[in-house]
C-alpha cells in the first residue's frame, strides 16, 4: 500500500535533513506505527506521502500512485486525520462534512452516521467554532473517514482526548482496520502503538532505527530486562538494565558486587523502554 | 471541475452570509446606489420634458415624442404654469408661423439647447433614422456627477470583490482547512478558481445593481460587463495574494485598500487634469476601466472602444499576473 525507498527531505535544501535515507513498506491491511520523539521527522514523512510536501529525493508509491507526479485521483483513496484539528469554525459539524464529502468522486459516508460514531451525534448543527478542542479533533477524525479510504493516515489520533474517548477512537480504528483499511499511524504514544500496530518503525533524528512488530520486539527485549534498586552512598537508586547488552551486563555485575541491593526483578519491557533501549533516546 | 469550483464558491457565499463584514460588502452596491440616487437628481428628471398646447400641431407633437417626453396642456396659460414648476421642463409655443421656447430660467442649459435643436430638426424634417443627434444629446442629459459616482462605485465593487476573496482565504488559513482541501481530489488550480469566483461575481452583480437602481437602464450591459470583467483581474490577484500572506482580516483588507490610491489618482486625472498630464496615468488599469465605464454610461461607446480599453487593462493586468502568480502558488504550500 505504501512503498518508500531512500527518502530524503531538507526544508531549506541546505544539507540538513528532516528525513534521511528513510525506506519502509506498509502492506495492505496492516496498521503501521511511525514512532519517534518530537522533531524526529514523522510529520515530514507523512506530509511527503500525502503530497502536502513536494517530494525532493527518493521513491514513494502510495496506494498505487507515484508521488513524484501526484494524481488528484489518489485522494479518493486516502484519508487523513490531522494532529491539529482543522475544520471550518463558521460552519456546523454537519455542514463541514457535507461540504467535504462533495469534493470526492467516490461513494461517501453519511455525515450523521460518522458524527454518531465519534460521539458528536447531538452536536451536528452546532458550529465547530463553539466546539471544545477534543470535539474539533473528533470532527477532524470523522471527516478523514468520509470517502471510505483504503489507506488512512492518522497523526496523533488520540492526543489531547480524555481516556474514555481515546479508547473509543482506538476501537473505531480497530474496526475500520478489520474491514480492510490500511492504517499509517504517527504517534508519540507507545501504549496506543503497542495496542494497535501490527508493525512499528522507530524514527529518531530523521532516520529509521528499526522496524518490527511489537510482539517480536518484546520477545527480543522483553524478559531480558532487570529492574534493580540499590543503595549507593546512602541514597536509593533505581535502574533498568538489559541482560544481554554488554555494557548493561557489566554494570549490573558491578552493582551486585559493590552495593547493597534492595530489590531486583525481571520485567516485560514496555514499547517505550524498548524504544529507549534501541535508540538511546526518550520519547519526550 | 466546474462543479467543484462552484462548490467552493457556494461554501464561501454561505459563510459570508454569516459574517458582518462580508454581508456589508455584499450589500454595498445597493447602499451606494441608493445613496447616489439621494444625492443626485435621477436621469429621468433631466431627460428633456416639453410642454405643448394640446391639438395645436399634432404632427409636431408626434415628431417630438420620438426625442423627448412630451406633455400637452389646454392653453398657453396652462403651459406657463407647468413650466414655472421646479423641474426641467420647457414650453414650445406658437408665435405667428414660428415657435418660441418658453423657459423659466432654472432649466439646465443643455435642455434648452436641445429643445431649440429639436425645433430646428422638426422644421427641416430630420428623422431619427438619419441622425445621431438624439443619442448624443441624451448622453449629455446624464448629470455628470451621477455618472461619475456610478463609475467610481463600479470600480470600487471590483476592489471589494478582492477584499471578499482575501476574507475567505484568511478564513481557510486561520482554520487551517487548506490542508484538508489539498487532501481531497481538488487541484490547487480548481481551489484558486473557486476562491476567485466571488471576486468576479460580486462586481458583476454589483454593477448590474448599480446601473439598475441609479437608472442607467439604457446602457449596453454587455459592454459594461466586458469592462467590469477585465477590471476585476487586478483586484482578484491582489485579493488572493493578500489573503495568502495574512493571518488576519484587518491586515489583509488594509493592504487591499491601497488599491484605492491608483484608482483615485486615475479618476482625478481624467476628471480634472489637462491633456498633457494624462500620459502619466496610462499605467493604471483603473484609468482605462474608468474611461470605458464612462463611455458606456454615456451610451456613446462603440465596441471598438470597449475592446481597445479592455485590451489595455488586460495587458496591464497580465504584467501584475506574471509578477504575482509564482507568489500565489508559493503561498498555497
Ligand atoms: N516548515 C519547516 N521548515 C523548516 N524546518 C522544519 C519545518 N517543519 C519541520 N521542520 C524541521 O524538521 C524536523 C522534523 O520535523 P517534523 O515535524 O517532521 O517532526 P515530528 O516527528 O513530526 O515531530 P512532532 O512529534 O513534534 O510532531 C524538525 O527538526 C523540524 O524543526
Ligand atoms: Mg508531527
Amino acid at each position: 500500500m505504501i512503498e518508500v525507498s531512500n527518502l530524503y527531505h531538507s526544508y531549506n535544501k541546505d544539507g540538513k535533513f528532516a528525513v534521511k535515507d528513510v525506506s519502509f513498506e506498509v502492506k495492505e491491511g496492516e496498521i503501521f506505527g511511525f514512532l519517534g520523539p518530537s522533531g524526529a521527522g514523522k510529520s515530514t514523512t507523512q506530509n511527503i506521502l500525502t503530497g502536502l510536501l513536494q517530494l525532493q529525493q527518493g521513491n514513494v508509491i502510495v496506494a498505487g500512485y507515484d508521488v513524484k507526479a501526484i494524481s488528484n485521483k489518489m485522494f479518493n483513496k486516502i484519508g487523513m486525520s490531522f494532529e491539529q484539528s482543522n475544520v471550518y469554525s463558521k460552519m456546523s459539524a454537519k455542514e463541514n462534512l457535507d461540504f467535504y464529502r462533495k469534493l470526492f468522486d467516490v461513494k461517501t459516508r453519511e455525515p450523521e452516521e460518522l458524527l454518531e460514531l465519534v460521539g458528536l451525534g447531538d452536536k451536528a448543527n452546532v458550529r465547530a467554532g463553539e466546539f471544545s478542542k477534543g470535539m474539533k479533533h473528533r470532527l477532524t477524525f470523522a471527516r478523514s473517514m468520509i470517502n471510505n479510504p483504503l489507506l488512512w493516515f492518522l497523526d496523533e489520533p488520540t492526543t489531547g482526548l480524555d481516556p474514555a474517548i481515546a479508547s473509543e477512537i482506538k476501537d473505531i480504528i480497530k474496526a475500520e482496520n478489520k474491514k480492510g483499511v490500511t492504517v499509517f499511524l504517527t504517534t508519540h504514544n507507545m501504549y496506543i502503538a503497542d495496542d494497535l500496530c501490527d508493525r512499528v518503525a522507530f524514527i529518531v533524528d530523521a532516520e529509521i532505527k528499526l522496524i518490527d512488530s511489537p510482539k517480536n520486539l518484546k520477545l527480543q527485549y522483553g524478559d531480558k530486562l532487570v529492574e534493580i534498586e540499590y543503595i549507593k552512598d546512602g541514597e536509593t537508586l533505581k535502574e533498568t538494565l538489559s541482560t544481554i547488552q554488554e555494557d548493561d551486563l557489566k554494570h549490573l555485575q558491578d552493582i551486585i558486587g559493590k552495593y547493597e541491593v534492595q530489590t531486583m526483578h525481571t520485567k516485560e519491557a514496555t514499547l517505550e523502554e524498548i524504544f529507549i533501549k534501541v535508540t538511546g533516546r526518550g520519547l519526550a | 471541475m466546474i462543479k467543484k469550483i462552484w462548490l467552493i464558491f457556494l461554501r464561501d457565499l454561505k459563510v459570508n452570509k454569516r459574517d458582518f463584514i462580508a454581508v456589508y460588502i455584499i450589500a454595498f452596491p445597493i447602499l451606494f446606489a441608493v445613496g447616489i440616487n439621494l444625492l443626485t437628481p435621477s436621469i429621468n428628471d433631466t431627460t428633456v420634458n416639453l410642454a405643448l398646447i394640446e391639438g395645436e400641431n399634432p404632427a409636431q407633437a408626434t415628431y417630438l415624442k420620438d426625442f423627448a417626453k412630451v406633455e400637452v396642456f389646454k392653453d398657453v396659460l396652462a403651459v406657463e404654469q407647468r413650466v414655472a414648476k421646479r423641474d426641467n421642463i420647457v414650453g414650445i409655443l406658437p408665435k405667428g408661423n414660428d415657435y418660441y421656447i418658453l423657459q423659466q430660467g432654472n432649466e439646465a442649459e443643455g435642455v434648452v439647447d436641445f429643445a431649440k435643436a429639436l425645433l430646428t430638426f422638426y422644421e427641416q424634417d430630420v428623422q431619427i433614422a438619419n441622425t445621431n443627434a438624439e443619442i448624443i444629446e441624451l448622453g449629455r442629459t446624464v448629470p455628470p456627477l451621477k455618472k461619475l459616482l456610478v463609475n467610481i462605485a463600479i470600480l470600487f465593487t471590483s476592489v471589494l470583490g478582492g477584499m471578499l476573496i482575501a476574507l475567505n482565504i484568511v478564513e481557510e488559513k486561520v482554520d487551517r482547512t487548506i490542508r484538508a482541501i489539498h487532501l481531497s481530489p481538488i487541484s490547487r488550480k480548481t481551489f484558486l478558481l473557486g476562491k476567485s469566483l466571488m471576486g468576479v461575481l460580486l462586481p458583476i452583480y454589483g454593477t448590474v445593481v448599480l446601473v439598475w437602481i441609479t437608472g442607467f437602464r439604457g446602457v449596453n450591459i454587455f459592454q459594461m460587463l466586458v469592462i467590469v470583467l477585465v477590471s476585476t483581474i487586478i483586484s482578484l490577484l491582489i485579493g488572493l495574494i493578500e489573503g495568502l500572506n495574512n493571518d488576519d482580516v484587518i491586515n489583509a483588507t488594509a493592504n487591499i485598500k491601497i488599491l484605492m490610491l491608483p484608482m483615485a489618482a486615475a479618476i482625478v486625472a481624467i476628471e480634472l487634469l489637462a491633456d498633457k498630464w494624462q500620459k502619466f496615468f496610462y499605467w493604471i488599469p483603473f484609468y482605462w476601466a474608468y474611461k470605458g465605464n464612462d463611455v458606456v454610461l454615456s451610451q456613446i461607446a462603440t465596441w471598438q472602444q470597449i475592446i481597445g480599453y479592455s485590451c489595455i487593462v488586460l495587458l496591464l493586468s497580465s504584467v501584475v499576473y506574471i509578477y504575482l502568480a509564482p507568489k500565489i502558488r508559493k503561498g498555497l504550500e
